[in-house]
């Protein structure tokens, strides 16, 4: 088997386009879909935090929760979800951490404002890193990692993914 | 406008409270004189200021305070104010320091409060200064441990911590013989979830067992929802573990039962809570076996509780070993923060299913304290309608109830949690003994 070339910066540029729009959207399966069998969504409570098991997250999601939390999201007597979410996602200086040609998979890195609307506006920021393997045919998400600037701030409820 | 203690009395009755206890900046004022700077007050755990010299910033109510390590091994609690011009000494969070140097004027003072050092001496000859008089240390608050959990208390009258725990100190006792070591530690930091409303409806809800049904439908819902989903041979989760039981049934809640004592304290829970059908994590009970034998482990692990409230300021989940400090902000903001335990000689396992559990549960991203804080915004904005003057307590009144210990035991949906911690909190609120001297 001969070596993965590596994406281009608009192949890359793609695939963080599509993943945000699908949170844009609201459309919780297909953004799932997106993530590998033991793909995770994680978001650390503390700078540089290098452990999701032993130290506590704000989120710490593999595939199932991922699906429970999108039945949650348009259950009917969710009491917190009557609000319409609307939210914008903008990404930008996105650059390659890391290719691995043997495998294709790879991680990136981008700088993301993400804005919030369910009862007030809420502007969360900062850098999602994403681990993307390579299946032969496409991309999936390993884990994509979201270090808001203001981690160890006390938030209010954060609704849905950023 | 002033209060009187007639005018306070007349806001509690024994099954109602009026709805200007979670609204009126006054009372909350009165709250944190009367209560939370006139009780004892967590602070936090011995092993957070591990070695000499470690401190953590904290509040006991208005007034900051630092709980500090010092060179003697012992844990103060100390105003953080300069006793030159009255600035906080410590501004960090957490830290470790040889001593305290205020940032404005240099005054620096002993981890004990010792004021030891006035930058350019002179200028003081004949002043009331002295910097040999105490009354220029940091003023030190009285502080206890309860096996390690350190409480302070800005009265130095009324009863010794262990008094004010009462027999609801044994959630903490159990959480500790949960640990195979015997012994406990705060690990793997802290999740802060500010919540928009006042305290109050934080603590009401520890052990309100006639809520789950409702406002975490959605979420049982959701886990059933999933479970359709998989194929039928899919072995159970862990998460499904966690969350599904939220959705229990108000037969289950009343089993539970619950506990209220002196002070305000309640647990709800005895050898059932929505804890105790979880699965084993692997190697725990052998070492629980090793360290204390069969019988003594099965007493241990039979003592199954949900919530244990501290009135007003910790709540503690034994079984899950985590715990919840309220700090009350403003009338209508409140900081929760959640903390971890973990048991010592127990596998690295039970550690993480404490953090899911806290993720799951506690973190503002929690599918269920999500609708819980929906719930209290609501409250908050309701309450301030005049249509209903009062809020309702009456639930199993005088019913279903019998004496266990200093504490009494009531079915698991009674609302008398509520209306025990009222009784404190009315108690708190009219005990101004300076105001009879006048
Ligand atoms: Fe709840």
């Amino acid at each position: 088997m001969s070596d993965k070339n590596c994406p281009t910066t608009s192949e890359i540029t793609a695939l963080i386009n599509r993943e945000t729009e699908l949170l844009d959207d609201k459309k919780l399966a297909e953004w799932i879909a997106l993530f590998s069998e033991k793909g995770t969504y994680w978001m650390p409570v503390a700078i540089d935090q290098a452990d999701p098991l032993n130290h506590i997250s704000i989120f710490y999601d593999d595939v199932l929760m991922m699906n429970v939390r999108k039945h949650n999201l348009k259950h009917a007597r969710a009491p917190s979800k009557e609000v319409e979410i609307r939210s914008s996602r903008l990404t930008g200086n996105i650059r390659l951490l890391d290719f691995d040609a043997k495998t294709g998979n790879m991680t990136v890195k981008c700088n993301f404002q993400a804005v919030l609307y369910y009862n007030e506006q809420t502007l969360f920021a900062g850098q999602y890193i994403y681990k993307f393997i390579w299946t032969g045919e496409k991309y999936l998400i390993e884990q994509k990692k979201v270090n808001l600037i203001n981690c160890d701030a006390s938030h209010g409820t954060i609704i849905t993914y950023i | 406008m002033t209060k009187t203690i007639e005018d306070i009395k007349k806001l509690v009755e024994p099954d109602r409270i009026h709805r200007s206890l979670y609204s009126d900046p006054e009372l909350f004022a009165l709250e944190q004189e009367r209560i939370f700077e006139s009780t004892w007050v967590y602070m936090g755990h011995e092993s957070q200021v591990k070695e000499n010299g470690d401190y953590m910033t904290l509040n006991i109510g208005r007034k900051p305070v630092i709980m500090v390590r010092g060179r003697d091994g012992n844990i103060n609690v100390l105003h953080n104010q300069c006793t030159h011009r009255g600035a906080k000494v410590a501004g960090k969070k957490c830290g470790n320091a040889r001593a305290f140097r205020c940032c404005y004027h240099g005054w620096t003072f002993k981890t004990d409060g010792t004021l030891i050092g006035v930058p350019h001496k002179g200028g003081y000859e004949e002043t009331h200064f002295d910097i040999k008089d105490p009354k220029f240390s940091l003023k030190v608050v009285r502080s206890q441990s309860y096996r390690g959990f350190i409480f302070a208390n800005l009265s130095s009258k009324g009863a010794d911590l262990k008094e004010f725990l009462g027999d609801a100190a044994s959630s903490i006792d159990n959480m500790i013989e949960r640990s195979p070591g015997g012994d406990l530690e705060i690990t793997g930091g802290v999740l802060r979830y500010r919540h928009n409303c006042n305290w109050k409806f934080f603590v009401d809800n520890l052990n309100d067992t006639m809520h789950p049904m409702v406002t975490h439908q959605s979420v049982g819902d959701a886990c059933q929802s999933y479970i359709d989903e998989l194929p039928k041979d899919t072995p159970p989760t862990r998460e499904m573990d966690i969350v599904a039981p939220f959705g229990s049934s108000y037969e289950n809640f009343d089993m539970m039962g619950v506990s209220v004592g002196p002070k305000g304290h309640a647990f709800t829970g005895g050898t059932d809570s929505i804890h105790s059908n979880y699965m084993e994590v692997d190697g725990y009970i052998e070492a629980m076996h090793k360290s204390y034998g069969e019988e003594k482990t099965k007493e241990i692990l039979c003592v199954n509780r949900h919530n244990t409230i501290y009135y007003p300021s910790l709540t503690i989940k034994g079984a899950i070993q985590s715990i919840r400090i309220i700090r009350p902000i403003s009338v209508n903001e409140t900081e929760i923060e959640t903390w971890t335990f973990r048991l010592k000689g127990a596998p690295d396992d039970m550690l993480h299913r404490t953090m899911l559990y806290s993720r799951l549960i506690n973190s503002p991203s929690s599918m269920v304290g999500s609708d819980d804080l929906e719930a209290y915004t609501r409250l908050s904005e309701g309450l301030m309608s005049g249509g209903s003057e009062w809020v309702d307590m009456s639930r199993f009144i005088g019913r279903e109830e019998r004496p266990d210990g200093n504490m009494t035991r009531a079915i698991g949906t009674s609302d008398i949690s509520l209306r025990n911690q009222y009784a404190a909190w009315l108690g708190y609120m009219t005990d101004v003994p300076q105001q009879e001297e006048l």
